[in-house]
């Protein structure tokens, strides 16, 4: 017997189906819950809103992001091209009027640094990199990446009860219910 | 949030129509002023005095242009649904066959466009080409027996170029010539008719199919693969021929797509603008959600895109290479006032629009979405305006010394010209997309994807 001591992480219980996971997310949002997740082999259309999830604040980030690199791309151009050492080219004019010519790096770097505050700020988002979870502790989990749905409810969420949420898991479909522990 | 999963026992056997009281009022009246105001323009065109009908000639070329490539657009909308075998939008594709439908009868208003008389103040290759023609011994086709109508590609025609300083004109005459330009324009109206109606008569003959199954489907798309070259051809040579040919000296191999990304986008705008306000009428409600106007508002935001990335691109490369026969559209639009309004499009048709296109929530919106759709509009209004009318000064300067040699970069008072022809040919669109929108059911109800489409998610 393991003398480690354990912590409860949460629920994990399955779901027959795409639409039997779809119609039991919407009873878990409807009851109330915040910290919980699906997890299903394929992305499932509409599941975020049976979910009740918010808009991501990423496409935000991504815009600032984006006006970073576009004024990157201006004055980098402008500051050197301009300023310091004007380039003339075919006698045009070396003053704001060149700004046509600075267009190409603006939209790349304005590509770029958008591209950038997608992935860092969606890792930073989604907590990415972990080196583990406490789900992998479940020994049917492996199987949503294969052809199980689960649905996983948190112990931290506000409305957590060690029966009640059980039974509202039962009520919605679930099978194979599992209390999931932590080693702390 | 969670909507109501649509299944076939929502959608009415026999479809919806438009019966409406305020769409027929709006149809007899547009109607009426169209016949009206085409009398008084064509008065305009042909019998009034060369200080007015000259410029009023641009006028018609702009407003004809304007409703042209919205028409056109119906097309191609309809075009690609088939084409890319799309499930979405068969709720409102009913809407892209109509607005496409309006193809034939806005080429009604080209027929000015045609004639000879207002020809010579459009399309100063033309003046020199019947000069050339009227010249004894290469006119006629006993003469030149070899040449096509006795006339082009002949010797004695080249020649006469030549001798004349219009060298220019002999290295393009197998391109520029009247026969030629004749013989396209038959070819745009009689290709893209056929194609618009077969497809639409295709998708409306389904509504009514006891059996309906998907053969008609797979026609559609069979049908719309080789004639989407023939929309390609149509919208960049139809641009080439008419607005290009403005100035026979430039050239941007640029101006096809430019006019089509414009094309795509507005009327991108109408059909929004259209399903938008029949949504608000009452009708379509069980097939149309804020997933197709949000759909139709990422179309519209990606045509913004697309438009500047390719306005950008033909100004770039023209301002970059410096060419004196390319600069001058550039120098022309780039003159007096006529700066001012380029800037203004660089912001009001690609900047603005773009930030707010931009958000999800307002494209779900189908309010503000069409406020957004008819913005696009009006900046479309400027970008056409832009394109045709600062040619109109300078030519007839050239052309009518006598007449218009003390304008500049605007003939004044021709705006109102402007706007009569723009209200002429306006209120026959309206008057012909709203007839085409109530002579068949709103949407294709027995197509086999309209569930697919209902119910659509993204």
């Amino acid at each position: 017997m393991s003398t480690t001591r354990k912590r409860v992480y949460g629920y994990l219980a399955e779901f027959k189906s795409a639409s039997a996971l779809y119609k039991a997310a919407e009873q878990v949002r409807d009851a109330g819950f915040r910290k919980w997740d699906c997890h299903s082999p394929y992305p499932i259309h509409g599941l975020d809103g049976a979910m009740g999830i918010k808009r991501s604040i990423l496409p935000w980030f991504v815009f600032f992001g984006g006006m970073t690199g576009l004024a990157t791309g201006f004055f980098l151009a402008y500051i050197t091209q301009v300023q310091i050492y004007p380039t003339v080219v075919q006698s045009k004019p070396t003053n704001i009027f060149t700004v046509p010519a600075f267009f190409p790096p603006m939209f790349e770097l304005t590509i770029l640094f958008s591209g950038f505050t997608v992935l860092f700020g969606l890792l930073a988002l989604i907590k990415l990199p972990r080196l583990n979870h406490p789900l992998f502790a479940s020994r049917q989990f492996h199987r949503a990446t294969d052809d199980a749905f689960f649905i996983a409810i948190e112990a931290r969420d506000p409305k957590f009860s060690p029966d009640g949420t059980r039974s509202l898991l039962e009520e919605a479909g679930g099978s194979n219910i599992e209390l999931i522990e932590e080693e702390d | 949030m969670a909507s109501h999963f649509v299944t076939s026992a929502d959608i009415p056997a026999d479809g919806e129509r438009l019966q409406n009281a305020t769409a027929s009022k709006i149809k007899t009246v547009s109607g009426g002023l169209c016949a009206l105001l085409s009398l008084v323009s064509a008065v305009l065109l042909f019998f009034a005095p060369e200080s007015v009908k000259a410029p009023f000639a641009y006028s018609w070329l702009f407003a004809f242009f304007f409703f042209f490539t919205l028409a056109i657009g119906g097309i191609f909308w309809t075009l690609l649904h088939n084409v890319s075998n799309s499930g979405w939008g068969t709720a409102v594709r009913r809407v892209m066959e109509n607005l496409g439908s309006v193809f034939p009868w806005i080429c009604l208003f080209a027929i000015p466009l045609l004639c000879p008389a207002v020809q010579k103040y459009l399309y100063e290759w033309m003046n020199t080409h019947r000069e050339a023609a009227a010249i004894d011994g290469i006119s006629t086709f006993e003469a030149n027996p070899k040449s096509l109508f006795g006339f082009y590609g002949s010797e004695a025609m080249k020649a006469w170029f030549y001798e004349n300083h219009h060298a220019l004109l002999k290295y393009k005459a197998w391109y520029m010539n009247l026969f030629a330009w004749y013989t396209r324009m038959i070819f745009y109206f009689v290709s893209m008719t056929l194609v618009i109606r077969g497809l639409r008569k295709l998708s409306v003959a389904q509504d009514t199919d006891p059996n309906p199954g998907t053969k008609r489907l797979f026609q559609a798309r069979f049908h719309s693969t080789y004639t989407f070259i023939l929309f390609a051809i149509t919208i960049t040579f139809a641009a080439f021929d008419l607005l290009m040919g403005l100035d026979f000296k430039w050239f941007s191999t640029m101006w096809g797509v430019y006019l089509f990304a414009g094309s795509a986008l507005n009327s991108m705008a109408v059909i929004i603008i259209t399903v938008a306000l029949l949504h608000q009428a009452g009708y379509m409600k069980r097939v149309v959600s804020p997933e197709h106007f949000h759909i139709k508002g990422k179309l519209l935001l990606a045509f913004t895109i697309f438009w500047a990335y390719i306005a950008f691109s033909q100004f770039f490369l023209i301002w970059y290479a410096n060419i004196t026969e390319e600069t001058s559209y550039f120098l022309i639009r780039n003159t007096g006032g006529w700066n001012t309004a380029n800037i203004f499009l660089v912001f009001g048709h690609f900047v603005v629009p773009f930030v707010i296109l931009l958000q999800a929530w307002l494209k779900r919106n189908p309010k503000m979405l069409s406020l957004m759709a008819v913005y696009m509009l009006v900046m479309h209004v400027v970008d056409l305006y832009i394109i045709v009318i600062p040619e109109r000064s300078v030519s007839l300067m050239n052309m009518l010394p006598e007449t218009f040699g003390h304008v500049t970069t605007a003939i004044p008072g021709a705006f109102w010209g402007d706007l009569l022809a723009f209200v002429t040919i306006g209120s026959g669109f309206v008057f012909f997309f709203l007839r085409a929108l109530g002579s068949n059911n709103l949407y294709p109800n027995r197509d086999p994807r309209i569930l697919e489409s209902a119910n659509v998610s993204n």
